[in-house]
């Protein structure tokens, strides 16, 4: 790891500037800067929305079916591609039913907090491609803390529901989240020693350097393969921390009808799924960047968005692969996993990774 | 105990064990019957049970005579079910009131209540003594003789307990209504719940939602043809030919009618067809409970219970509501090409061991699976057979207890096959047991189709000849059942020598599985109370007939 120079912030070339370059708006000084960043994150945050539109409907759709032996929709064009037009349709012309014991206005805020939480993390993903929002020294820890509102949301919704199903999703998903999220960090932290930084352009930059090179090929050095470990551990508290199979706690159909968002109904309801999804989604742009080498991949520079979309795409279907195949945990041996057994483990990998890393930089070896 | 229970094979010992608490004898068709006064039920029945090893209430009938209510207990041995004995207990018309079994056999709580509810027989000490089917707010007992049918039942709003008015009381727990709409309940099934954050401190079962009358249609319907389509309709799902065997058994016992053993081989193999499909149902749906909504497992065993329904429509010309037995045999035989049908169901045999396999895989070494279901739901075999717990659930509490072998009726004793027991007692031996019934089931089909194969053209008699107005003896009665998919499944008719039943009485076993329900979930958290209503394997329509 020696050969890995921090960089210094501001290096990366970001998605505003470069607009604010190709516009001319750079002239007009920082409000010129204001409005290309607003450009900036329309483009990024309709791209994340427009994917998650895609993957509610349809894909999710299409997936489950081939993980469970049925052909899903079929009937509206290609595939039943256009089933996202009719969804959408139906939808958004529901009509939004509020229970009378609802507590306005946490009752509304809760599915705006749920979804803005997740877009607002995908502003320090470096996408490749150059579309690139942010790049704060501190991105990592960003992007935890904004994932970490969630949480909130949560609670939220489920206390303000005024429905006991709801109260009990929404306490089994904070009691969930607490558990889950130190060990997540803490193994996050485990790629910073690597990297020596939490900018997110510097943990992909670093994982750019071949590892090895066999018979030609060489294997880069993302840390999913120089410590899988810690890999697996992410993974996993991950699909904790979004609640998806096999710690699918606050939602568990067959025991909470649907957990703190058991009263959502119509755009309120979109709000609350689209949030889950882009968490997924978020959790997914996370593993990839601080794992699998961010938009990395074979080829020319100009492909990375390609190779970031299908890295996120894999973690997806990984977390629906297990939605299919694996059953779910109780929720005092989730939270008993949680305590005993991952905190543990992360914290062990991250006084080894220390050491590791100590050694190798240590002088004279 | 055994040398005790020996001494009391015989009816004689059995009225001498009474003594002169027995006041006539009113002999059944499958059993002596012992006419006793109503205060003396608990004595007599915690005799019968400690003395002579009747450790099963089978049922609990209620019946109304014009001069007279009649309680009958049926009892039997769970090491032995061709012993029964029952216990008649008449109580004026004017004052019905009987001692409660309920001290002595739990499957006495929901068994009297029933009889309270539709007859209007009242039971002193009973601990509950509620309606069970029928609103709170119901007025007459629907098979008492002066219930006004034309009455209109007003039930009013402020009559009746709103279960989502605001509670404002103080306390430490929390009560939940879990249904009568939820994903996990199955069906229609309302299960009161106290919490204790998530952990299940008491529950009570609110059934009825489903009551359709079964009993009284079949009261007003002619022994020959009117009766057996309604049990396709008690265990709807993909169980009809268990349970019409269920009446055809005890029909044709009342009207004395033997059946040609062509018709009981193909019967037996149409019934062991409609268990696979059931515990395959069974584990698709178990699945649904502890993996989560959208989960392969469930199609899996779809598919596979698919090709049972197509075996089964090529056999009774329906999917669902087959229609196919009749009193002395089956509706037609065995559908034409018979190389073919005979080949659909040795490709279905040959596949099986192979899903069956693929079923371990996924679920019962499952290690998440196991963490889950072993020793959750726990239901010791003592407590089983208080409540007259039947079939896989009985078995995956080590009590073995089988009517196919027990008490064997169509071809099954000249058949090779094991009745499957686990010693578990939880979740995860229920879904065992099912899954080996499965095997079981498919040996005894291939057996049969073996024979079906081989069998003369000129002896294949599928009905035997039986009158058309079939007038059982007035006063005859009986009680007979058969190990239908979720366990026993008894059907009690007397006759008035009419050609439509006097009183017919269906022993639900989901009826008496659920009421242990409580047992089993008590202490324990939310999602075991979901998994251990799952591994009971109750079906809504049956429960509430």
């Amino acid at each position: 790891m020696t050969g890995v120079a921090p960089l210094q912030s501001g290096e990366t070339y970001l998605l505003p500037e470069r607009i604010a370059d190709l516009t001319g708006l750079g002239e007009f000084g920082v409000l010129g800067e204001l409005v290309a960043a607003f450009v900036g994150a329309f483009i990024v945050g309709s791209l994340m929305l427009a994917m998650t539109g895609v993957a509610g409907p349809w894909a999710k759709r299409k997936i489950t079916a081939a993980f469970t032996d049925r052909i899903a929709v079929n009937h509206l064009g290609p595939a039943g591609i256009f089933i996202i037009v009719a969804d959408s349709v139906r939808l958004l012309s529901k009509e939004n039913i509020i229970p009378e014991d609802a507590d306005r206005p946490a009752y509304d805020l809760a599915p705006i907090v749920i979804a803005a939480s997740a877009l607002l993390g995908f502003a320090v993903i470096p996408m490749g491609s150059g579309i690139h929002l942010a790049d704060p020294e501190v991105g990592l820890a960003y992007v935890f803390a904004i994932a970490g509102i969630a949480s909130i949301g949560l609670i939220m919704a489920g206390y303000a529901s005024g429905n006991k199903y709801s109260m009990l999703g929404g306490l089994r998903a904070v009691a969930q989240n607490i558990a889950y999220e130190i060990p997540l960090v803490v193994t996050g932290m485990s790629v910073v020693i690597f990297a020596g930084s939490l900018q997110m352009s510097t943990i992909v930059e670093a994982q750019a350097e071949p590892l090895v090179t066999v018979a030609g090929l060489s294997i880069p050095a993302w840390y999913a393969i120089v410590n899988p470990f810690a890999f697996v551990l992410f993974l996993v508290a991950n699909f904790a921390e979004v609640g998806r199979n096999p710690f699918d706690m606050p939602e568990a159909p067959a025991e909470l009808v649907a957990g703190y968002q058991t009263e959502y109904s119509s755009v309120y309801f979109v709000l609350v799924y689209l949030g889950e999804f882009l968490h997924i989604f978020l959790g997914g742009a996370i593993i990839t960047t601080i794992f699998l080498g961010g938009p990395a991949g074979p080829g020319p520079a100009e492909l990375g968005i390609v190779w970031f979309l299908v890295k996120i795409w894999g973690v997806f279907l990984l977390t629906q692969w297990l939605r299919s195949a694996i059953p779910r945990v109780r929720i005092d041996q989730l939270i008993e996993i949680g305590w005993k057994g991952m905190l543990v483990l992360a914290f062990a990998n991250l006084v080894l990774t220390a050491v590791i890393v100590a050694l190798i930089d240590a002088p004279g070896l | 105990m055994s040398t005790g229970i020996e001494r009391h094979e015989t009816e004689e010992a059995l009225a001498e064990l009474i003594g002169d608490r027995l006041l006539e004898r009113d002999d059944h068709l499958n059993a002596p019957g012992f006419v006793i006064r109503p205060d003396d039920v608990q004595s007599v029945l915690a005799d019968l049970r400690e003395e002579a090893g009747f450790d099963m209430l089978s049922c609990v009938t209620g019946q109304a005579y014009d001069d007279r209510y009649e309680t009958i207990y049926h009892l039997k041995r769970y090491a032995d079910p061709t012993r029964e004995a029952s216990v008649v207990v008449p109580t004026a018309t004017d004052e019905p009131v009987s001692e409660t079994a309920e001290p002595i056999y739990r499957a006495a709580d929901w068994g009297e209540r029933e009889c309270y509810d539709l007859v209007g027989i009242e039971y002193e000490g009973h601990p509950d003594h509620r309606r069970i089917l029928l609103p709170e707010t119901w007025q007459g007992h629907p098979l008492s003789p002066d219930y006004d049918q034309d009455k209109p039942q007003i039930v009013t709003l402020s009559e009746h307990a709103n279960p989502i008015q605001p509670d404002h009381r103080e306390s430490d727990t929390m009560f939940l209504n879990i249904g009568p709409h939820h994903p996990a309940t199955h069906g229609v099934l309302h299960v009161k719940t106290v919490l204790d954050g998530e952990t299940v401190v008491d529950l009570d079962p609110d059934i009825g939602y489903l009551h359709r009358c079964e009993e009284q249609m079949c009261q007003q319907g002619t022994y020959r043809h009117q009766i057996m389509p309604y049990p396709d309709r008690w265990d709807y799902v993909s169980s009809g030919l268990l349970n019409e065997w269920a009446y055809a058994r005890a029909a044709e016992d009342l009207a004395d009618i033997e059946v040609p053993e062509y018709a009981q081989v193909i019967r037996t193999m149409g019934a062991e067809l409609c268990r696979i499909a059931s515990h395959m149902l069974a584990l698709g749906t178990f699945a649904l409970d502890v993996y989560g909504e959208f989960t392969a497992l469930f199609q899996y065993t779809f598919r596979d219970r698919e090709i049972v329904q197509d075996i089964l429509e090529d056999l009774t010309g329906q999917r669902l509501m087959f229609n196919y037995f009749r009193l002395g045999g089956v509706a037609w035989d065995l559908p034409e090409p018979r190389e073919e049908f005979f080949e659909n169901v040795r490709d279905f045999l040959d596949e099986l061991p192979a899903k069956v396999v693929e079923y371990n895989d996924m679920v019962t070494s499952n290690e998440i699976f196991q963490v889950r279901c072993v020793d959750t739901g726990v239901l010791e075999p003592e407590v089983a057979k208080s409540y007259g717990v039947t079939g896989p659930v009985a078995r995956g509490s080590g009590v073995d207890y089988d009517l196919r072998r027990d008490d064997p009726y169509g071809y099954y004793e000249n058949l090779e096959w094991n009745v499957v027991t686990e010693d578990g007692m939880d979740n995860y031996s229920r879904v065992l047991v099912r899954m080996q019934e499965v095997e079981e089931s498919a040996k005894i089909i291939e057996q049969c189709v073996d024979l079906l194969e081989e069998w003369p053209e000129d002896d294949r008699e599928i009905q035997a000849n039986v009158p058309r107005t079939l007038k059982p003896d007035a006063g005859a009665e009986t009680y007979r059942s058969v190990e239908a998919a979720k366990g026993e499944l008894g059907i009690y008719i007397r006759s008035d020598g009419t050609d439509t039943p006097a009183r017919f009485k269906i022993r639900s076993p989901c009826f008496h599985n659920l009421s242990a329900l409580a047992e089993m979930a008590e202490g324990e958290y939310i999602p075991d109370l979901v998994a251990s209503l799952g591994s009971l394997d109750i079906v809504l329509g049956e429960v509430d007939r």
